[in-house]
């Protein structure tokens, strides 16, 4: 009988239990002898929508890395040109910043940038602006601005780079005349000729190091798939891509570079190819096709593209890739123990076992509006100490513990906006200093003594971007959100929190923002926007559920400190509720038309998982 | 075979239903004790073990109609002022069971 190591050359691994997962492998397929059971895991390489740059254009120079990548100079519609030719965006990983304007204009730059966002380079461009011509001056980046250094001994454009800014290398391009395979080395000063490449070739792809590096792709009178590595002194050719193609962009070091986009001679691309030292394999497309776009990564796993011409227009699309064998988090909710006074509008602080809720409404007391605090035990509620003001749509310092939190804000059935700010002990509560102004339909994060407080509503000027942050004593003002919006959630720490999601203008919004302490920064948004959910977590593990969009949703998104996943719902759709806990430990609690019931949120954080091979 | 169970089961908090349950099948909750259930072997007998009530669709819709009307016309109820409060006070809306 033939044998599956005979087919393949693999064979399937016999263990007493899961080894453990190399996240270098593509896959893993093992037999688990305790279990039973054929075991797997499979790499997953995909592309993923990202911020995008500031303006549409293309032809721009892209380096640096996933987290930390530059895009410099380009080409753009007519009325945005002479902003761009000199543009500097920086990548943080989730956004786009400015950073400072080249020396020369560079509206071909493409493939002619190296380094990092910090120490970075560029040369080797094209500019139509008077003066016309080649552009052969080396300008240096130091991460804030640019300076003028040696020209390359072969004037030229369209060409491929590689390597850092006191070690790069530069190879290939158009030249006057004609397009040659020139390859020059840059010790962060000179520049010096070493060894051509065997083809000479425009437009084409680089990565690696100045000893280390892959030429691929470009284009002379036809289009070539052909791809050459360099050892420092001279090219060799090796296995071509799959895809002839020239104008696309690439990133990695030598022996893991992805390509991705560019064109051929009828249409542009989206579509990627990884090569792994040997040989290039198909993987994942972009969402959009395009040419002449810019690409950053100091890996083939982890790469962005950015801008570039889909062939009617110029955009400012990034997308990033990832290779990963990490799956994302998952759970359940599982019923806890019913409220003792059925809620809405009510908010928590603490852990799954030691939670407390406080406050909000129940259309069926005469006040409607409560007082009454409830502690949670991991089993059931109890009642507490009431608050001494009766208020709904407060915000509690939600990474307190069940005895050192506060409440702050909030609002009567009125209604009365309330600056109340009250400290709780795990048993009665005591006024503190109040909030500047009243607010309510706020977020509230941190503890007891380091409290955050943002967003919400005030009598005027109505919805609020301000934060305000709690030291114990004094409230202090602190940088605005972005988009100012009420309704919203948090979580985390005084200088590590969360803002996600709400009501902003002209509606619920996706948005969501990270805090460092002074400044709040766009990031990656939830799937879905709502407002009234509830969130629990740290800034870089969360859970966030419920709320409304525009009816109660049951919904559950878990963050990983970059992205959002949409994981198992909640049993009962929910708004209005309070939450507590973290990533993998979370209470959801009341909500709605004022539930009684809660529910308890059992996850597992963002980590290598296997699965179990089935016969169905 | 229809795709889900309805019925009626009172929540009564902590075990009610577990992790593992919502791993076994579909379970959702709606207003008046209303579940609708993955109908499956493990679904059918969580609802049993709750003494839990088994309805049609159309029953288990009229619960929920009944009670989203009774909570409309709490709402209604209430003085205009707190009626037109953006955000908190919203008239509850109509659901319709999956």
């Amino acid at each position: 009988m033939t044998t599956y190591n005979q087919l393949a050359g693999y064979r399937v691994n016999y263990l007493g239990s899961d080894p453990t997962l190399n996240t270098g492998n593509e896959g893993q397929v093992w037999y688990n002898s305790t279990t039973g059971t054929l075991r797997s895991l499979v790499q997953i390489k995909a592309w993923s929508a990202a911020g995008n740059i500031s303006t549409a254009k293309a032809y721009v120079a892209g380096f640096g890395t996933q987290t930390a990548g530059l895009g410099a100079g380009g080409y753009a519609s007519v009325p945005l040109r002479p902003s761009t030719v000199k543009a500097t965006e920086e990548y943080s990983g989730y956004t786009w910043a400015a950073g400072g304007n080249l020396n020369s204009n560079r509206e071909t730059a493409n493939n002619g940038g190296f380094g990092t966002q910090t120490a970075g380079a560029i040369t080797a461009s094209y500019n139509s602006f008077a003066p016309s011509g080649i552009v052969s001056i080396t300008e240096k980046y130091d991460g804030t601005s640019w300076t003028a250094g040696n020209s390359i001994g072969t004037a030229r454009y369209a060409t491929a780079a590689a390597g850092t800014q006191t070690a790069g290398l530069l190879f290939g391009g158009n030249a006057t005349p004609g397009t040659v395979g020139a390859t020059e080395k840059y010790d962060g000063t000179t520049w010096t000729s070493t060894g051509s490449l065997n083809q000479a070739k425009a437009y084409l792809g680089g990565s690696g190091t100045q000893t280390a590096a892959l030429a691929f792709g470009g284009k002379l009178s036809s289009t070539f798939s052909g791809t050459e590595s360099f050892n420092g002194t001279t090219w060799t050719t090796v296995n071509n891509m799959g895809t002839a193609r020239y104008s696309l962009a690439g990133g990695g070091i030598q022996t893991n570079t992805l390509a991705f986009g560019g064109r051929t001679s009828t249409a542009n691309l989206s579509s990627t190819e990884q090569y792994d030292g040997t040989t290039w394999l198909s993987v994942s497309s972009m969402a959009t096709a395009r040419g002449n776009l810019g690409g950053a990564g100091g890996s083939g796993s982890a790469t962005i593209a950015f801008a570039g011409y889909t062939g009617t227009a110029y955009s400012a699309l990034t997308e990033e890739f990832n290779s990963t064998i990490f799956s994302p988090a998952t759970g359940a909710w599982a019923s806890g123990g019913n409220l003792n006074t059925a809620r809405q509008v009510t908010a928590g602080a603490g852990t799954q076992t030691a939670g407390v809720v406080m406050g909000g409404r129940n259309p069926g007391t005469p006040t409607l509006s409560l007082a009454v605090t409830e502690n949670y035990n991991g089993t059931s509620w109890t009642n507490s100490g009431n608050m001494n003001q009766l208020r709904q749509g407060a915000a509690a310092s939600n990474s307190g513990t069940q005895t050192a939190a506060i409440t702050f804000g909030g609002v009567s059935p009125g209604p009365t906006l309330y600056a109340n700010n009250e400290s709780y002990n795990g048993s009665t509560w005591t006024n503190l200093t109040a909030l500047p102004a009243a607010r309510a339909g706020h977020a509230g994060t941190g503890t007891q003594t380091a409290a955050l407080g943002f967003g919400g509503y005030t009598t005027a000027p109505g919805i609020q971007n301000t934060t305000l942050a709690w030291n114990g004593t004094a409230w202090t003002s602190g940088g605005n959100l972005n988009t100012a919006r009420k309704y919203l959630r948090g979580f985390g720490t005084q200088t590590a929190s969360l803002a996600i999601s709400g009501t902003a203008v002209p509606g619920r919004t996706t948005a969501t923002e990270s805090y460092n302490g002074t400044t709040w920064t766009s990031i990656t948004g939830v799937n879905t926007a709502r407002d009234f959910a509830a969130a629990a977590g740290i800034q870089t593990a969360g859970l966030f559920f419920g709320g409304s969009n525009p009816t109660a949703t049951a919904e559950t998104e878990s963050w990983d400190g970059t992205s959002w996943v949409t994981v198992p719902s909640m049993a009962t759709a929910r708004t209005y509720l309070a939450g507590c806990g973290n990533q993998t430990l979370a209470l959801g609690t009341g909500g709605s038309a004022a539930l009684a019931n809660t529910e308890e949120w059992t996850g597992t954080p963002t980590t290598a998982t296997a699965s179990t091979l089935t016969t169905s | 075979m229809a795709l889900f169970i309805y019925g009626t089961a009172e929540n009564t908090g902590k075990g009610f239903f577990t992790a593992e349950d919502r791993r076994n099948f579909f379970l959702r909750g709606f207003p008046g004790d209303v579940w609708v259930i993955g109908n499956n072997e493990k679904g059918a007998l969580w609802l049993a073990e709750k003494n839990g009530v088994e309805k049609t669709k159309a029953e288990a819709q009229a619960i929920v109609d009944a009670e989203v009307a009774k909570a409309q016309a709490a709402y209604d109820a209430l003085p205009e002022d707190q009626k037109n409060r953006p955000g908190f006070n919203q008239r509850p809306t109509a659901i319709t069971l999956p």
